[in-house]
């Protein structure tokens, strides 16, 4: 209960009865830490008793203040009064220190938890996530358009991305100080602002909590990085500050700044003036708000490169949930340097975003490697590619807000695809994005596949990557909404075409072995075949057909469907055009000598030498094959 | 380069291109030249350092920054390609520019200080505001502890560090006053971290930075002059706001046959002279209203503490005559700090969006 003037005592400023002045004086004097060794040693504020008399004591003197009671009095009355102040501060300066200790973990951590559920999931599978994609994503680095970082890091997609939910009554407020403390406070407060030294009050109130708020800060694991600091580490570090900073950060401005804010207006809810509680709380919040923020500013302009668009998309989307927040807490007109600083670096992380799908489509065009993948089987680039996009498609909330513009395509390059969206114009920007970025996957592909010395082999490379595409896009709902049956039908075409290439490429000489014109003499029908050809013939089949399956069954089709599909499409021509040779010539031979020299193989064997290709066997493992059937 | 000389001549058309660009590499270099010119001649006694002056070099920087941005997109084909040295030069002074960026953020913490100071200014004026009341003991006594307050804020970091051992050892402060002597050291209020240093990062704006050759084609000179003129208008801040570690060691020189090299120099020497006053030999920093402040509030403390009671109107009225000299450059702070620092984050911004532009053509 406040002390409250006696009703005894009258309020009419003229009739002062002198000995009231006195007491009241005596009072004060006695707590002058200048002049007694006692008032320094104990604390007014410790004792309740002592608390009444003094701010008792204080209202008394005031009230002389304010009613000119003559020379002499005055003098004296704001003598004591500005005693009494220095002493108020001084025990306002000790109830906060006392109770400002950094709020302490478990509290914060209880309400973090709440904040921290959505991103538990996001977060292990990041921790699991696994080393095959470190060979596909130096490929991209290679073309010189990644960070400057030294160190060669593993590029972790994340596999899953929790959902954020869009809340925005998440301000927990918490006590920061004991109610009687504030209570206190607010007493003490009241004085120091009706007798002017609201300044003061001010000053000893910021500087107490902006070290507690340091102290939480510290707490948090929010660190003083400077732009040079984060420019200079490498991605990885970086990802797991960011991934701290959003868990922080949310911390912050919905329980460290609002208990702030509530506190302040706590303790000076009773002060007559307006908006003190609003300088105090920018006193205590706006340095530490500016550090908080500054290191989402740094990563919003450090340098670009593919790897990071999805922790930068999460930064944003931190920051997006966390403005109404914002705006609530900071609502005040000195505060508008804060939120402005939200807002750009809002803007800043949405143009990263946009620059880093630029840059990543211009390394996958310009992708340089030309050392050809062994066996023609899926390049890195596709797989990291393709995985980049399907992530890119479960950021489709985020980034179909962010990606405004189609994507262009530098004019003067002609070593790029040409672009033709005109079947497409009821495909939103981003989806346009993805189907250009398959279109220039494809043409850098086409590329790579010439440095293949064998024709039949460039086509095989084509044919699984071309493939590979099409599944990643039917396994993923969205990537395949985003890029329509239309181009999917198209590159589906894209590989049966590659794959009919292929055949023809690998097989025509083959199959001409056992072809009819050329081995008739001529113009009998019956008898008239002559034996010489026809034995060059059967030993041209053997050794082409040992070479293609030498050679092919080191090559290598990853997709066992279409693997079978492949073989099974060989056997079809291959088979009944070999079993029909035989029906027609084999008579020939084997009325001849050695006719095992140029029959060398059956039908039924010639079908299970098939089976071996695009096995990706080498040599040895032929062998070794060969001698266990 | 004697290959696409040639080729210039023979192709008419490049011919005027090349024109065009050295006329605008030589505009360039006017422009900066005449903006510098300017700003020496209005350096002179209390203009220079001041928080209008310091303004008006930033402005100047704004418009170089502008030119040079124009320049560097104009001559970004050039650019693009990644082994050219024209990329080298422009990534060089990109990587630069970030330890401006964390200058301007380290001076935006010395602003705050200096309204800390401003804050405290004004409780020493509302005390000695003789309109309200006549001033009396207490109020007197109000305006001293401010005074000293203000006195310890104002204190050079490291004299605060020495201070504050050497209170620590005497156990508590004398006056019995609980306050913690840390809440006035400046370094707890650094946004930056404790290893963080203004002089260092001068240092490596300035590392390596080679002269080049008068005639030397591209974008070398025009680099070379950006990137000196980031390095002076930095330096000048460190110089002016209160800062983790400054310093104004690092070594800074301008050959003569650049045409704004000799008002750069000039308001160089200038400020070393100033730094090198006896007054301000040890401030921490170098701006003119804090080294007012400093002595307004000296003179003050000295003032109040030659007065015995009851005041003579002698003393009374030297007491309003300093309170109005406070109040002049409380005001001058009042007014002048808020614009200030948006006009430091706005050349933060300009650097930024410089940047950011280039780096997309430089890939």
């Amino acid at each position: 209960m406040e002390p409250q003037e006696q009703n005894s005592r009258s309020s009419d400023g003229d009739d002062c009865s002198v000995s009231g002045f006195d007491s009241a004086e005596k009072v004060i004097m006695k707590w002058d830490a200048t002049a007694s060794e006692e008032a320094r040693e104990k604390m007014i504020f410790t004792d309740p008793q002592e608390v009444k008399l003094y701010l008792h004591a204080v209202d008394e003197i005031q009230r002389y203040v304010s009613s000119s009671p003559g020379e002499e009095l005055e003098s004296r009355a704001s003598s004591a009064i500005q005693i009494a102040m220095a002493r108020l501060e001084d025990e306002f300066r000790n109830i906060l220190v006392s109770h400002s200790s950094p709020i302490n973990s478990d509290s914060l951590m209880s309400c973090s938890s709440h904040v921290e559920v959505e991103e538990d999931n996001n977060n292990n599978n990041e921790e699991e996530d696994n080393n095959n994609q470190e060979e596909e994503t130096d490929l991209l680095k290679r073309t010189g358009s990644s960070s400057s970082s030294s160190s060669a890091t593993t590029v972790r997609l994340p596999t899953g991305r929790g959902s954020y939910s869009r809340s925005t009554s998440s301000i927990r407020e918490i006590e920061l100080i004991p109610i009687d403390a504030v209570v206190y406070l607010s007493w003490i407060a009241r004085r120091m602002v009706s007798a002017g030294y609201l300044r003061e009050c001010i000053q000893v109130y910021g500087s107490v909590r902006k070290s507690a708020v340091d102290s939480s800060f510290r707490r948090l694991g929010i660190e003083k990085l400077s732009i040079g600091d984060v420019q200079r580490l490498n991605w990885e570090a970086l990802e797991q500050k960011i991934r701290r900073w959003i868990r922080a950060a949310k911390v912050c401005v919905r329980v460290v700044f609002a208990s702030e804010k509530l506190l302040c207006e706590h303790v000076f809810e009773s002060v007559g003036a307006v908006n003190i509680h609003e300088a105090c709380f920018m006193e205590t919040v706006k340095g530490p708000a500016i550090q908080l923020f500054n290191f989402a500013e740094a990563i919003s302009i450090s340098r670009r490169s593919p790897e990071k668009l999805f922790k930068i998309l999460d930064l944003h989307d931190a920051l997006i949930e966390l403005l109404p927040d914002i705006e609530s807490v900071f609502d005040l007109k000195s505060s508008d340097s804060i939120r402005v600083q939200a807002a750009e670096i809002l803007s800043r992380l949405a143009e990263a975003a946009r620059g880093i799908l630029s840059e990543f489509e211009n390394a996958v065009l310009r992708e340089p490697s030309r050392v050809p993948v062994p066996g023609g089987t899926i390049h890195p680039l596709t797989r990291y590619v393709m995985n980049y996009i399907s992530l890119i498609s479960e950021y489709r909330p985020t980034l179909v807000d962010l990606i405004m513009s189609k994507p262009s395509r530098n004019a003067t390059d002609t070593n790029a695809p040409e672009m033709d969206f005109s079947e497409v114009e009821n495909k939103g920007p981003l989806a346009l994005h993805l189907i250009w970025i398959i279109l220039i996957l494809q043409f850098n592909l086409e590329g790579k596949s010439k440095y293949y010395r064998d024709a039949a082999l460039s086509h095989l490379f084509v044919m699984n990557n071309v493939h590979y595409i099409v599944q990643k896009i039917k396994g993923s709902t969205e990537l395949r909404e985003m890029i329509g049956d239309l181009y999917l039908r198209k590159l589906t075409g894209k590989f049966r075409q590659a794959a009919t290439y292929y055949q023809r490429a690998a097989w025509v000489k083959v199959l001409y072995c056992l072809r009819d014109e050329g081995l008739r003499t001529k113009g009998s029908f019956a008898s008239g075949v002559s034996r010489s050809a026809l034995r060059e013939r059967f030993k041209s089949f053997n050794a082409l057909f040992e070479e293609v399956h030498r050679v092919q069954s080191q090559w290598l089709v990853p997709d066992s469907q279409l693997r079978e599909e492949l073989k099974i499409s060989i056997l079809e021509k291959l088979s009944p055009a070999y079993r029909s040779f035989l029906g027609r010539f084999r008579s020939h031979i084997e009325s001849g000598k050695h006719p095992e020299n140029y029959i060398k193989i059956t039908v039924e064997e010639l079908e299970t030498e098939v089976l071996d290709l695009f096995e990706g066997l080498t040599a040895t493992q032929q062998h070794q094959r060969r001698r266990s059937e | 380069m004697l290959l696409s000389f040639r080729r210039d001549q023979v192709d008419s058309n490049a011919a005027s291109h090349n024109n065009n660009m050295e006329a605008e590499l030589d505009s360039f270099q006017r422009q900066v030249a005449e903006k510098f010119t300017d700003l020496n001649a209005s350096s002179s006694g209390d203009d220079l350092l001041s928080l209008e002056w310091i303004g008006k070099l930033l402005d100047s920087f704004l418009c170089c920054q502008e030119e040079f941005r124009a320049i560097v997109f104009n001559h970004r084909s050039q650019i693009s390609a990644s082994s050219s040295p024209t990329n080298r030069l422009v990534s060089d002074y990109f990587e630069r520019s970030i330890k401006a960026l964390d200058v301007c953020n380290a001076i935006r913490d010395g602003v705050e200080q200096i309204r800390q100071w401003q804050k405290l200014s004004d409780i020493v004026i509302s005390a000695l505001d003789s309109r309200r009341a006549n001033v009396g003991e207490g109020q007197l006594r109000r305006a001293k502890k401010a005074l000293v307050d203000l006195a310890i804020g104002m204190l050079d970091e490291k004299d605060s560090t020495r201070l504050a051992h050497r209170n620590r050892s005497f156990g508590r402060a004398k006056d019995g006053h609980n306050r913690s002597m840390g809440q006035h050291l400046r370094s707890l209020s650094w946004s930056v971290s404790r290893s963080w240093s203004a002089s260092k990062q001068l240092q490596a704006l300035a590392s390596n930075l080679t002269t080049p050759r008068q005639n030397d084609v591209g974008l070398a000179v025009p680099v070379y002059t950006m990137t000196s003129v980031l390095l002076f208008v930095m330096w000048v801040l460190v110089a002016a706001i209160p800062c983790q570690d400054r310093g104004l060691q690092v070594s800074f020189f301008v050959p003569r046959q650049f045409r704004w090299a000799a008002p750069v120099m000039s308001l160089h020497d200038k400020i070393v002279e100033e730094s090198k006053r006896r007054d301000r030999k040890n401030c921490c920093g170098l701006l003119k209203e804090i080294g007012r402040i400093e002595k307004s509030s000296r003179v003050m403390n000295e003032l109040i503490d030659s007065i015995h009671f009851p005041m003579s109107e002698e003393k009374e009225s030297e007491v309003k005559q300093r309170v109005e000299e406070l109040v002049e450059v409380h005001e001058a702070l009042k007014n002048g700090l808020d614009p200030f620092e948006r006009k430091v984050r706005e050349v933060f911004h300009r650097i930024v969006r410089s940047r950011t532009e280039s780096l997309d053509s430089l890939c």
